[in-house]
């Protein structure tokens, strides 16, 4: 029997639509899994996609003063979240062509670029909550700023590319490459970070809306309609391509394609959903373990996070590390 | 052209990965809220140290560091520990207040003085058989951010601490660059600190006895 | 004589033992005795050659000998002056306990103090200088005050701290040795002295500067010097003379040591210029706050940081005269240092206070120990005919002929300044005419005695000290490189 061999450009749009559409599935399997930690039974896997349909029907109401960026905002963000897919290696351990487009500070621009246009849609409003999330998203977004940059350089420093193909392939290639200190600091660094820029404990409440407390909640009070539908899809996505990095660049980067064939892509996006859930469930676990942290606190979670990256570029100047 | 620094073997990796947690700990350190946490950091340190002082005995083949280790980890991961809470039951006293700048702050302080540690020691080039030598950058860096809780906090149980912890960074430098130092030597340096962790913790106990508190705000009567 | 080492070694740790249980006039009694044996194996080792004990674990060597004297002299006289001092009391009511754990802690102090020139080698000075540290907070403490507190506290911490740093540079003069002898090796001081020359260079600079740091913490340079003026303030009397007279130097002795291994390994002029900038700031530093003291203690205690200060500046000059100055000036500081603490201890039962804006008319209240007092101020500002006086000309004369002159005029500066500081104060509480109320006397003989030998010591000193002394000193300064 022959092998189906994808062409690489199949591969990259495949790319996109994983993430596309299996994003709602990780977030819906995470709601539920919390809600059954938590001794409920909690909504059904396929929730959110019932929810996305839902208001896809729905009308959209503007608020009068508003502009035309509260309409263009989520679309902007959308488009982003469904460009970086092609540069990350979400299904494969090879570059694809369009891969080379951006590389981590490309790809990190993008992202933050949907977060500016959600910020700047939501500050739009003159809703208070809604600008209170705005502005505290970006300078939460602006203190974490360093610590993604540390990353990048340990990256850099390892393997003299910022490509995150290759920072995989060295996390693979051995046990000392994978135990080593660099790696593991710029691992647990990356991981604050997500946490952070996910939304949850300890710096957010995912669950609820206590809006004294809402960042990236807040932002997105004011949308209604198919605006907020692409919204909550586009942090859904968000969220899955964050998991993907995590996972796929520097925890765990292990059952990727390693060729065109059909049978290990199919494979590799399997193992990709597999992947989501478990590190979506350990983020669960931490937010019934911890408690939020006070908003002049989430401060220390930053440094915390700095000084993790930090100290993985020094160790690797100090020589081996 | 770009230089990749060279990976270092499984061993050295992992235990540079334990030297690391040490320098960790001593950060985690900065912000302890309690008393209690604030030891047993410091017995987690100790027990890091200890397990670093095993591995250097078992690749070195060095038995006198069995002894060592056992030794270590008996008085400061058990000993001392027990000691300090045994003399800390009566007091109510809660940590929180006693920093004297945010932690942000003093963690990025911390960065930039174990920066300043690791470009004044890799100056030295160390050369080491028994641990990578970047561990030796890591316990300079140790020592520093134990200058900075002693200096940067202000409660007694804090600054006790922080000399128990630079302790442990000498001990952790030792076994970077000193690993074969006679049993005898090593032994008596550590019933040396024995002793005056016995008396920092009667001092302690009587410095709360007087005024019923664990802080040092207080003590500025005597000045110029 | 190697028998003398080892009663030494267990003469004072026995008797603090005893001293502990036994009752209160027998623990004065010994602790007496102890203290004058002590002296006289001192004496009696002056002459002698290098001598070793308990196979090479015991170690003295001229310079050790001057140290050792250091200590001895002043246990002796300390003990005298605590006899009259510490108010007896008899059976088991708390003053008695207090009479046995301070007579107990003194002897423990001085065996300490005199553990550390006897052993051999930098790994056990480190622990010697350690259990001087612990055993003196407890004594800073033994008064049960909250300033006593506080001072023990701080005194613990940052002296704590600094020994810390001298281990690590301990362990790293270690690592400059086991490019030599390989990983295992004793640190004894001839060992290290015959390859100091093949040591790798940056290794040992990092090894020197990191023992200044950290014994400089114990010696009372400036900028680690905080706890010493709180300390000796607040310690009970005898002890902030034993704490300024001989744990300073003592402190000093760990510096030379590691001072002796860098000249061998990287030549004089770094250790040198160390020594010059630690020197300078403590002894500007410490006349500038001398003026403005208003405890008596306190007052020494500066005085006691600006001496350290010479010391320091003293070994920078490259003379061979300056060194044997310095090694003099640690025995004259000893005596005179001694003998002014005494006269506060004098003062302070007198008077009740150290607040010298309270104390007027010291010489008529105290026929004896004032003017004693006012002859060890003198001393300690350098005047003829006390020795303090010729060990700084030494050492001044060693600096004039140094290619940079002018830090012997920053010498001079500085010991004026501090004479300025010390002289007010002699002339606002002693000179002045006594207060109504002050029932003229001494409070004690045992205290007078103190200071006449103290005095009497100071005066030898400086007016001709004894033939075979001044060949021990001159063997020193060869043992620490300077070819007289």
């Amino acid at each position: 029997m022959a092998t189906i061999e994808l062409a690489p450009a199949q591969i990259q749009v495949l790319q996109v639509l994983t993430i596309l559409l299996f994003a709602p599935l990780v977030s819906g399997g995470i709601a539920h899994l919390e809600a059954r930690l938590q001794g409920r039974r909690g909504p059904r896997t396929l929730q959110p996609y019932y929810d996305l349909a839902k208001l896809f029907r729905k009308e959209t109401l503007v608020p009068e003063d508003a502009s035309w960026v509260f309409v263009v905002g989520p679309m902007v963000a959308f488009m982003c979240y469904l460009v970086v897919p092609m540069l990350i290696p979400v299904l494969t351990t090879f570059p694809l062509p369009l891969g080379y487009m951006g590389d981590i500070l490309g790809g990190g621009f993008i992202l933050a670029l949907a977060g500016f246009a959600v910020a700047l849609a939501a500050a739009e409003t003159g809703g208070p909550y809604a600008q209170l999330g705005s502005s505290r998203a970006m300078t939460f977004g602006a203190l974490i700023e360093p610590s993604i940059l540390f990353i990048t350089f340990t990256v850099a420093l390892i393997t003299t590319t910022d490509l995150p193909y290759f920072e995989a392939a060295a996390a693979r290639s051995s046990l000392s490459q994978a135990i080593r200190p660099a790696h593991l600091l710029v691992a647990l660094a990356f991981f604050l970070v997500v946490l952070n820029d996910t939304g949850r404990i300890p710096v957010e409440t995912h669950a609820s809306t206590l809006e004294f407390g809402m960042i990236d909640e807040a932002r997105t009070l004011e949308h209604s309609g198919p605006l907020f539908a692409l919204l909550k899809w586009g942090s859904a996505m968000k969220q899955m391509i964050l998991y993907v990095l995590l996972v796929n660049v520097f925890v765990a980067p292990w059952g990727l394609a390693g060729s065109r064939s059909l049978g290990a892509v199919l494979l590799a996006i399997v193992a990709l959903i597999g992947k989501a859930l478990a590190v979506g469930a350990i983020f669960t676990v931490i937010d019934n373990s911890f408690s939020k942290l006070r908003l002049f606190k989430i401060t220390e979670f930053m440094a915390a996070a700095f000084l993790l990256a930090i100290l993985a570029v020094l160790v690797l100047d100090l020589g081996g590390g | 052209m770009v230089v990749v620094p060279p990976v270092p073997s499984s061993f050295s990796g992992g235990t540079e990965a334990i030297a690391l947690v040490v320098l960790l700990t001593e950060f985690a350190m900065l912000r302890a809220p309690t008393a209690r946490s604030q030891i047993r950091l410091y017995a987690f340190q100790s027990l890091a140290v200890s397990a670093l002082a095993v591995f250097v005995a078992a690749t070195q083949h060095i038995d006198e560091l069995y002894v060592l280790a056992a030794l270590s980890f008996v008085l400061k991961v058990v000993v001392v520990p027990g000691i300090v809470l045994r003399l800390l039951r009566g007091t109510r006293a809660d940590l929180a207040g006693s920093n004297r700048f945010g932690v942000a702050t003093m963690v990025l302080v911390a960065i930039g003085i174990s920066v300043f540690g690791f470009f004044v020691v890799g100056n030295l080039s160390v050369h080491s058989h028994s641990l990578p030598a970047p561990a030796f950058g890591l316990a300079t860096a140790v020592i520093l951010v134990a200058f900075l809780l002693v200096i940067l906090r202000s409660d007694v149980v804090s600054q006790a601490v922080g000399f128990f912890s630079l302790e442990n960074g000498v001990s952790m430098a030792s076994l970077v660059i000193a690993a074969g130092i006679p049993l005898i030597v090593e032994v008596a340096f550590l019933f040396d600190l024995m002793v005056a962790v016995v008396v920092f913790g009667v001092l302690m106990r009587v410095h709360h006895g007087r005024g019923r508190t664990l802080s040092t705000e207080a003590l500025d009567r005597l000045r110029g | 004589m190697g028998w003398a080492l080892l009663v030494i070694m267990t003469a004072p740790f026995a008797v603090s033992v005893v001293c502990y249980f036994a009752p209160v006039q027998i623990c004065r009694g010994l602790t007496l005795a102890s203290g004058v044996l002590t002296f006289v194996l001192a004496v009696l080792l002056v002459p002698a050659k290098t001598t070793t004990a308990l196979s090479g674990w015991l170690r003295v060597d001229a310079l050790s000998i001057v140290f050792l004297i250091a200590v001895a002299f002043l246990y002796a006289v300390t003990a005298v002056f605590a006899i009259g001092y510490v108010l007896p009391a008899g059976g088991n009511g708390s003053a008695a306990r207090y009479n046995r754990r301070f007579f107990a802690g003194l002897n423990l102090f001085a065996w300490s103090m005199a553990m550390a020139p006897l052993v051999n080698g930098l790994a056990l000075l480190w622990v010697a200088i350690e259990v001087t540290t612990v055993v003196s907070a407890l004594l800073v403490a033994i008064d049960d005050t909250d300033s006593a507190t506080e001072a023990a506290w701080k005194y613990l911490l940052i002296a704590s701290m600094g020994l810390g740093i001298a281990l690590f540079a301990t362990i790293v003069m270690y690592y400059a040795g086991s490019s030599v002898f390989g990983g295992s090796y004793e640190l004894f001081y001839p060992k290290l002295l015959g390859v100091a020359g093949h040591f790798a260079p940056e290794v040992v600079r990092f090894s020197f500067v990191l023992a200044v740091l950290g014994y400089g913490t114990k010696m009372g340079l400036v900028p680690v010097h905080t706890w010493l003026p709180d300390a000796h303030s607040e310690a009970p009397t005898p002890i902030s003379a034993m704490l300024s007279g001989s744990l300073l130097a003592v402190s000093f002795y760990a510096i030379l040591r590691f001072y002796q291994v860098t000249v061998r390994a990287i030549g004089s002029t770094f250790p040198r210029n160390v020594l010059l900038a630690f020197g300078v700031a403590s002894l500007v530093l410490a006349a500038l706050y001398l003026a403005r003291q208003r405890d008596l203690k306190r007052l020494f205690a500066y005085s006691s940081v600006e001496h350290m200060g010479v010391l320091a500046i003293g070994m920078s000059f490259s003379a061979p005269i300056a060194v044997v100055g310095v090694l003099l000036h640690v025995l004259a500081h000893a005596a005179a240092k001694g003998t002014a603490f005494f006269g506060a201890g004098s003062v302070l039962r007198k008077f009740g206070t150290k607040d010298m804006s309270r104390i007027r008319g010291g010489i008529g209240a105290l026929p004896w120990s004032g003017p004693m007092l006012v002859l060890a101020v003198l001393g300690l500002c350098a005047m003829p005919p006390f020795g303090i006086f010729r060990s700084e000309f030494l050492i001044v004369s060693g600096g004039l002929a140094d290619p940079r002159d002018v830090v012997a005029a920053v010498l001079i500066v500085g010991v004026t300044l501090a004479m300025l500081g010390l002289s007010w104060f002699t002339s606002q509480t002693m000179l002045t005419p006594s207060p109504e109320g002050v029932v003229r006397g001494e409070t004690s003989v045992w205290i007078v005695v103190s200071m006449v030998i103290g005095l009497a010591a100071l005066t030898l000193l400086g007016v001709h000290p004894p033939g075979q002394l001044s060949d021990l000193l001159h063997r020193a300064a060869g043992e620490l490189g300077a070819r007289p």
